[in-house]
């Protein structure tokens, strides 16, 4: 971000980052209350209805087969076919009510974690004397403004990974009741966490009076004359690259020797007796996939995600096309209600971006749920790779999602403008190399 | 940028849009469909596999050239993203030559006779 100075922001301007914050816990809440305790209880006891309808046919099943009336390999037996209804009935019920406690929680969560980033800086930025921000940020344009905040920020970021193998444990143990979790186990997390949300909270500051003024050009090839902080993205942008390019080589790799169903139905292995195929994610979700669970349903998350991000992509680069624009034309119909004036238009455009964002987080977890609970756990191979690649992604699209609340946050108080646009050109770059990843992303593990 | 060039009185963005979101649609259809449509005929893993690399060229193509604005960026932009490609061909090659048989697999011309180059003891 930017560092350097010019519009004059007032630190009382850092409170509506409270009402901002007010408002999303407030529909998080509402959400969850909704779906993760309403609905879901209803789902719940649907499941409990039907799981008692499947041991009681599962029993009359046992006793025909132990009267002899039946065989136990008998398919045909009817009383074998209602068994094996009532057994899919009584897993879709478990599904639907995952479904719906997970979308619950999963924005719940979401919320309050956005909640607390903006309180914190809200707090934090605003308590501050407005002289101390005048003093620091003037209006020369040729002044360096460095900021120690991304160098806060990566400190807390190693201190929490450093922390995270105790925190996972440790949290594990606390949800769980069990005497192994205690709170010193979250501690070097809990600090690199808070340091993190310091280093934000600081960064947000230094860049809301930017309006453009003091953008700092490369002097030496090979970027002489690009913005700085254009390069910069583009190349942590690549450092990104690589880091997907391993995980996907990585399973290129592993899926190479796994003797999948399409691999076997194709002559390129063979099953010695006693071996089954190797199932990976596609399988479970695939219609026509080896574990035979896949269908329309299972395949709908990953397909609306896909379709949800390229939306996203396009709604940041209209909301960048606005904000460059001279002669902001007001929309007509219902788009021109929803986008009256130029801030508006900017504005709504991030937040609609932002909800497709926070729906694909959703999504994913609502579909690792049912992942789970059909048996495709991180315990295997296959399951390994698919939850480190697509969690990373999950991460990388949540790290964007917390960029996007600033960005609202600016669009709704300093405003964007042909002058300062480059922040959502820069963030744009960065959330159009989610969209990208996740083409590769979505084909290599969900389809294939 | 892109809005200034005008397709049927919509800019670039927009068009780039409906191809992505055109080319998701055959993407997830290739995979929901087990036979080719109105036929009886099975879809091969390598046909599935041939859809998908296209359609990702063509979405990954939309996406940089146009969404990341490298189409008009400066040539240096392009030549940062390409960079990793050098990277990622690599790791390619080093899958394909770590794969069992990956060695004696290759073709002849890829594989000289290297033990006549061995240190005799």
């Amino acid at each position: 971000m930017g560092g350097g100075g010019g519009s004059d922001v007032k630190n009382a301007v850092w409170m509506r980052a409270l009402i901002m914050a007010g408002m999303i816990l407030g529909f998080a809440v509402v959400s969850y209350v909704g779906l993760g305790v309403v609905v879901a209880d209803m789902k719940h006891h649907t499941w409990e209805d039907e799981e008692y309808h499947y041991k009681e046919a599962k029993s009359e099943w046992q006793e025909a087969v132990d009267a002899g009336e039946i065989q136990s390999d008998d398919k045909n037996a009817d009383l074998y076919k209602a068994k094996e209804e009532a057994h899919h009935h009584e897993i879709d019920a478990h599904l639907s009510y995952l479904t719906y406690r997970v979308a619950g929680l999963a924005i719940l969560f979401v919320g309050i974690i956005f909640t607390a980033f903006l309180v914190i800086s809200g707090i934090m930025n605003s308590s501050r004397p407005d002289e101390h921000h005048d003093d620091h940020h003037g209006h020369d344009d040729h002044e360096h403004h460095g900021s120690a905040s991304p160098i806060v920020f990566s400190f807390g970021c190693l201190l929490f990974l450093l922390g995270f193998p105790d925190f996972a444990d440790g949290l594990h143990g606390l949800m769980m009741g069990s005497a192994k979790g205690t709170i010193a186990d979250l501690s070097v997390s809990m600090i690199g966490l808070t340091v993190v949300t310091v280093g934000i909270a600081n960064w947000w500051r230094e860049d809301l009076p930017f309006n453009g003024y003091g953008e700092q050009l490369a002097t030496s090839d090979p970027f002489a004359g690009q913005h700085i902080r254009k390069a910069g993205i583009w190349v942590f942008l690549m450092s990104e690259v690589m880091v997907f390019a391993t995980f996907f080589s990585s399973y290129l790799r592993m899926r190479t020797e796994w003797c999948t169903k399409w691999a076997l139905d194709d002559g390129k292995c063979t099953l010695a007796e006693g071996e089954s195929v190797v199932m990976t994610a596609s399988d479970y979700l695939r219609p026509g996939g080896a574990a035979g669970t896949g269908d329309f349903w299972t395949m709908l998350p990953g397909a609306v995600n896909t379709f949800a991000l390229i939306i996203s992509s396009y709604t940041i680069v209209l909301a960048l096309k606005v904000a460059k624009s001279h002669d902001y034309k007001v929309p007509k119909g219902i788009l021109g209600n929803l986008m009256p004036t130029k801030k508006a238009a900017i504005r709504n455009y991030l937040i609609i971006t932002l909800a497709l964002g926070t729906m694909f987080i959703v999504l994913k977890l609502v579909e690792w749920s049912h992942l789970i609970a059909e048996g495709f756990t991180v315990g295997t191979e296959q399951g390994s790779i698919f939850y480190v690649a697509t969690g990373a992604h999950g991460v990388h699209v949540f790290a964007g999602l917390l960029v996007m609340l600033y960005m609202i946050f600016k669009a709704d108080t300093v405003e964007w403008d042909e002058e300062n646009a480059q922040g959502v050109e820069y963030f744009g770059l960065y959330w159009h190399f989610v969209d990208l990843a996740w083409v590769v992303i979505f084909p290599a593990f969900y389809l294939y | 940028m892109g809005e200034h060039k005008l397709i049927m009185g919509k800019d670039i963005y927009f068009w780039n849009f409906i191809v992505l979101m055109l080319f998701t649609l055959f993407e997830v259809g290739a995979v929901f469909f087990e036979e080719w449509p109105g036929t009886d005929i099975p879809i091969s893993l390598t046909t599935v596999w041939a859809i998908l690399i296209v359609v990702g060229i063509v979405k990954g193509f939309g996406i940089g050239a146009f969404f990341m604005h490298l189409w008009d960026d400066p040539r240096i932009y392009l030549r940062v993203a390409l960079f990793p490609t050098i990277f990622v061909l690599l790791m390619l090659w080093g899958i394909g030559l770590s794969n069992p048989e990956g060695v004696t697999g290759l073709p002849g011309w890829c594989t000289p006779n290297w033990d006549s180059l061995v240190t005799e003891r």
